[in-house]
């Protein structure tokens, strides 16, 4: 192709899109005819001429163009001759195989991502017929950053969020700022997107990018409204401004006075900034430490039957959990739940499910195996534990080892609950979730017959028995509760953890005896106080800063295991030992 | 008596195959597998397991190895360290196979070394490691250091901007080494130590939500990445955790040195969308041969009835470890022997195809000249490529990062064994 003749008419056409351009309001968009002539000036070999395409098309506002940026910036735009020999602009980002695994690319209209259709259906070549025009690095950033302009504009209230932070952050868009005031000026847009935009202009002017107000004044007074807006970006930013400071007076630009009262004016901002990180981190960690808790609660649950209530050393407990997870994964396979089309619907169906297919193993797991060895806990470890690689390894044999659930769509993201603490909706569904299956249980087991025949049974069996309970099916019972329980936890594992055949040995099985044994076998309420009691210990640990010494999570854990070790020596028995006649049976 | 029985039914049995091996003039050159199928590295280490057979399958329909067909044994070190060894010495010295395939962690290949120098035998090793290390009884056919850490910290600082680095790993050498050699080069590109964290986890470590919040503070002034050594199932809870809390890749992108197509399939991939990890090789790669390789690694393992079937895909070492078998085929050949000296000379320097195109072997260091990429996260769970190095990289076994004397090591590989050409 002569690149030469190809070249002049588009820079033709630019300068006549140019003069359309300048000086409308950011809403207006170009007809799309004229923009698809324009985008192809993007593939000409030319840097000047893309670099001038990509700004006057920022400049235009349209949302539309956003994804295109983002696609052309990737290089996942092409040229594509089609039969005829045209070469058509033309989009692909993800390929797909046919039943014979040969790869294709369908292809999408540049711009308002429609199929591309050709002879009435979406073109799909050979991905090796496309002509790579990806640009590069230079015209890379200049996309990037015009792609953050763009999305002031979309309709999506996420990428706005994103693209108005975006235009505060390094390198800085100071072009953004009159479209910035425009949206805080707008009463109808989301009150957090407005305050975000203020945060964004005050953080450009903080950084001196703006033209007419980068004086070192302008940009304190930049820094006290931040500072009133408790913004947590500025305080991260300060230690930057503080270090041209001290430059700027090293090498005698400013004079000790000034430097002097700026000094004491960051102080004032950096105090209140200081203050409100604090106290969001005080409120994290206390929220991490509940959901952890949370979490160490759901998975001791079922071990606190099991285990706490009969006796019985369970090592299958976590493929109990396991197993509860792989039906989660069979649900939302049944319904078809894809991250493309989701049917949220099936994690609320597995729910019940995880709970009757785990108490359904547990039932054959006591009927086959832990109904012979009550009253022999080493046996019954080994037993168990040997059920335990069964099941993994059966697992592994129908599934792999690579299996992914995919959260509902609900799950993902937070709630901001005050500024700056998000609550993610995962952690609170879990704790919700717990909550439920704690008071489940002890619904059970204070309110029912069923129940006060499993208290009569655990506490003197031999009296039960000769007052007529049947203790076998109490025993079945009491095992498929706590096996169900299990399987619910590895339900609501799935939300925010992976799904491996042996997530059980490595993930859960020392975690939950850990909470059992320090509440105090045989006491559920034991299992309340020690799973919160040890997420929110682990959670405040884990921040720890000694100097330069940071506890993190590895020496959490160990400070944590000391912790405990050192607890059960002066408590044995736990948190809520057994008392009285109960205490010697034990 | 019974047990006399089937000892005469199971010799006759021998001598019967072995008769009919003869009579068809079928000879076998034995290969050894030596990857954990149980346990918890089985999650990685089963599909490499995989491919090597589909090698074998390949090269035995074309008409072996010099005539000879090739017959793998597999055995299963079951993600314990010591067994590898163990495994290994079986491998050598009671099935005598000719070469070994395998070994996924850096810990289980330190097991089993001393076996392969004391037996002279050969391993190669198909998985990106910390480097440090050249022995002449292993080749590294995954990326060096400098393949694979350092490029991607280029490209975050120059591409991405990124003036603040979080480096996150799970505590063990690879992570703790990489690190080192990342911090080294950083410091030498002029970054400042207060913008450099690092942070371990233990292995299997599933509550990040601390490490998140930390990770939120750091990147509030938009110019911060993750560089991430997070390994096997520690990273789900991680990307899980990391979305929830309302991050995406513009507020802190994720450059990750364990994640890799294989290991998105257990992942929720949306929330990933724009993440990026550093490979030598992707299933994106945009070459006939590499469309061709995709296609019959699916194929086979609808064939073998392999779990995941037609949604498995390859990946990085995936690749290594399946054009590590042709390595040692096309040295083979080129010596006319299965001698393990023989063959070591002859792999210096050769060049070769790969499905991910045109490599070489290093003429004197053991590893392997490959392309750089680094992949963005796309929403099917693969990787569009947005870096390619210029041509191949080449290895350095030690890291000039690491030894800023330059008294490292040299090479003492090489067609003469002593490191000179």
């Amino acid at each position: 192709m002569n690149r030469f003749h190809s070249v002049i008419p588009f820079v033709f056409l630019i300068f006549a899109c140019f003069s359309n351009l300048f000086g409308q309001a950011s809403e207006q968009q170009i007809n799309e005819s004229e923009l698809l002539s324009l985008l192809k000036s993007l593939a000409v070999d030319d840097d000047e001429v893309r670099a001038n395409v990509i700004t006057s098309l920022a400049k235009s506002g349209d949302p539309q163009l956003e994804r295109f940026f983002e696609l052309y910036r990737q290089g996942s735009v092409y040229n594509w001759p089609d039969e005829s020999g045209k070469v058509r602009i033309v989009v692909n980002e993800e390929t797909v195989m046919d039943d014979d695994f040969n790869e294709f690319a369908p292809l999408f209209e540049p711009i308002n991502g429609k199929p591309f259709i050709v002879n009435g259906k979406q073109a799909k070549p050979d991905l090796l017929d496309l002509e790579d025009i990806s640009p590069g690095r230079k015209i890379r950033t200049l996309v990037n950053s015009s792609k953050f302009l763009l999305r002031l504009f979309s309709k999506d209230k996420d990428v706005r969020i994103s693209g108005i932070k975006k235009c505060g952050d390094p390198p800085f868009l100071p072009e953004a700022v009159p479209f910035l005031k425009e949206i805080i000026d707008d009463p109808s847009v989301d009150e957090k997107i407005r305050w975000l935009s203020k945060e964004s202009i005050s953080l450009i002017r903080f950084s001196g990018k703006l033209e007419g107000e980068s004086s070192l004044s302008d940009r304190i007074n930049a820094l006290q409204e931040l500072g009133e807006l408790n913004s947590l970006r500025a305080n991260a930013r300060i230690k930057n401004f503080q270090n041209e400071l001290n430059e700027l007076y090293a090498d005698g630009e400013i004079t000790a006075g000034v430097k002097r009262k700026f000094d004491s004016e960051i102080t004032k901002v950096k105090g209140v900034l200081q203050g409100h990180k604090d106290s969001v981190e005080l409120a994290g960690n206390l929220f991490r430490g509940f959901s952890y808790g949370s979490v160490l609660i759901l998975m001791a649950l079922g071990l606190a039957i099991t285990f706490g209530l009969m006796g019985v050393i369970n090592m299958a407990h976590g493929e109990l959990m396991m197993i509860g997870a792989y039906v989660t994964y069979e649900v939302q396979m049944y319904f078809g739940h894809t991250p493309d089309t989701p049917i949220d619907s099936y994690y609320f169906a597995a729910l019940p499910l995880a709970f009757l297919v785990s108490a359904l193993v547990g039932l054959v797991m006591e009927g086959v195996v832990v109904r012979h060895l009550y009253n022999r806990p080493l046996e019954s470890l080994l037993a168990t534990w040997g059920v335990g690689l069964l099941l993994i390894q059966l697992i592994r044999i129908r599934y792999g080892d690579n299996i992914g659930v995919n959260s509902p769509t609900w799950a993902r993201g937070g709630y901001e609950i005050a500024q700056d603490i998000v609550l993610p909706y995962a952690r609170l569904y879990l704790i919700g979730l717990c909550v439920a299956a704690v008071s489940f249980v002890y619904f059970i087991l204070r309110r029912t017959r069923q129940g006060m025949l499993i208290r009569a049974t655990m506490q003197n069996r031999d009296m039960a028995r000769s007052l007529g309970v049947r203790t076998r099916n109490v025993d079945r019972f009491t095992f498929a509760l706590g096996s169900g329980i299990a399987g619910v936890a590895g339900y609501g594992w799935t939300i925010i953890g992976g799904v491996t055949p042996d997530m059980g040995q490595t993930n859960f099985i020392v975690d939950s005896f850990l909470v059992v044994v320090t509440g105090g076998v045989g006491e559920l309420a034991g299992v309340l106080f020690s799973g919160l009691g040890i997420g929110v210990l682990s959670k405040a640990i884990e921040p720890m800063e000694f100097g330069d010494f940071v506890v993190g999570p590895v020496w959490g854990k160990v400070l944590l295991l000391v912790f405990i070790v050192a607890f059960i020596q002066f408590r044995p028995s736990g948190l809520f030992a057994p008392k009285g006649r109960l205490a010697d049976k034990k | 008596m019974y047990i006399m029985k089937s000892n005469k039914f199971k010799l006759a049995l021998t001598a019967l195959l072995g008769l009919t091996l003869s009579m068809s003039g079928l000879h076998a050159v034995k290969i050894g597998v030596l990857h954990s199928l149980s346990g918890t590295m089985a999650i990685s280490e089963t599909s490499l397991r995989d491919v090597v057979m589909m090698a074998v399958e390949e090269i035995n329909e074309s008409g072996g190895v010099l005539g000879e067909q090739v017959e793998a044994v597999v055995v299963d070190p079951a993600s314990d360290w010591p067994l590898f060894a163990e495994k290994a010495k079986q491998l050598i010295t009671e099935d005598k196979v000719a070469v070994t395939f395998g070994c996924w962690t850096s810990v289980s290949r330190k097991s089993c070394l001393p076996v392969f120098e004391e037996n002279n035998a050969l391993l190669f090793y198909p998985v990106q490691y910390e480097g440090e290390e050249q022995s002449l009884n292993v080749f590294y056919t995954a990326a060096s250091p400098n393949q694979q850490l350092v490029p991607a910290a280029k490209y975050m600082a120059e591409e991405m901007g990124c003036k603040k680095f979080y480096l996150l790993g799970t505590d063990y050498v690879f992570p703790r080494t990489a690190n080192k050699v990342l911090k080294a080069y950083l410091k030498a590109q002029g970054v400042p130590d207060e913008n450099v964290m690092e942070e371990y986890t233990p292995f299997h470590h599933q509550d990040y939500q601390t490490i998140v919040a930390k990770v939120k503070e750091f990147a509030a002034t938009g110019d911060a990445c993750i560089l991430s050594t997070i390994n096997g199932d520690s990273n789900v809870p991680f990307y899980k955790e990391f979305a929830n809390q309302g991050l995406t890749s513009d507020d802190c992108p994720i450059m990750a040195f364990s994640v890799s197509e294989d290991e998105l399939r257990a992942m929720d991939v949306p929330p990933l969308v724009g993440h990026l990890a550093a490979w030598n090789y992707f299933q994106s790669v945009k070459t006939p041969e590499n469309a061709a390789f995709v296609k019959s690694f699916k194929k086979y393992c609808v064939k073998a009835g392999l779990p995941g079937g037609a949604k498995r895909v390859t990946c990085d070492p995936i690749e290594a470890a399946y054009f590590g078998v042709y390595v040692w085929k096309k040295a083979v050949e080129k010596c006319g022997s299965f001698d393990v000296d023989k063959v070591r000379k002859a792999v210096y320097g050769l060049e070769f195809d790969a499905p991910g195109g045109k490599k070489s072997m290093h003429p004197t260091n053991q590893h392997t000249l490959k392309p750089v990429y680094v992949g963005e996260i796309l929403k099917n769970g693969m990787f569009k490529i947005v870096y390619s190095s210029d041509g191949l990289v080449s290895p350095d076994s030690y890291s000039s990062y690491l030894w800023p004397d330059g008294n490292y090591p040299k090479p003492t590989g090489g067609p003469n064994g002593d490191g000179s050409l």
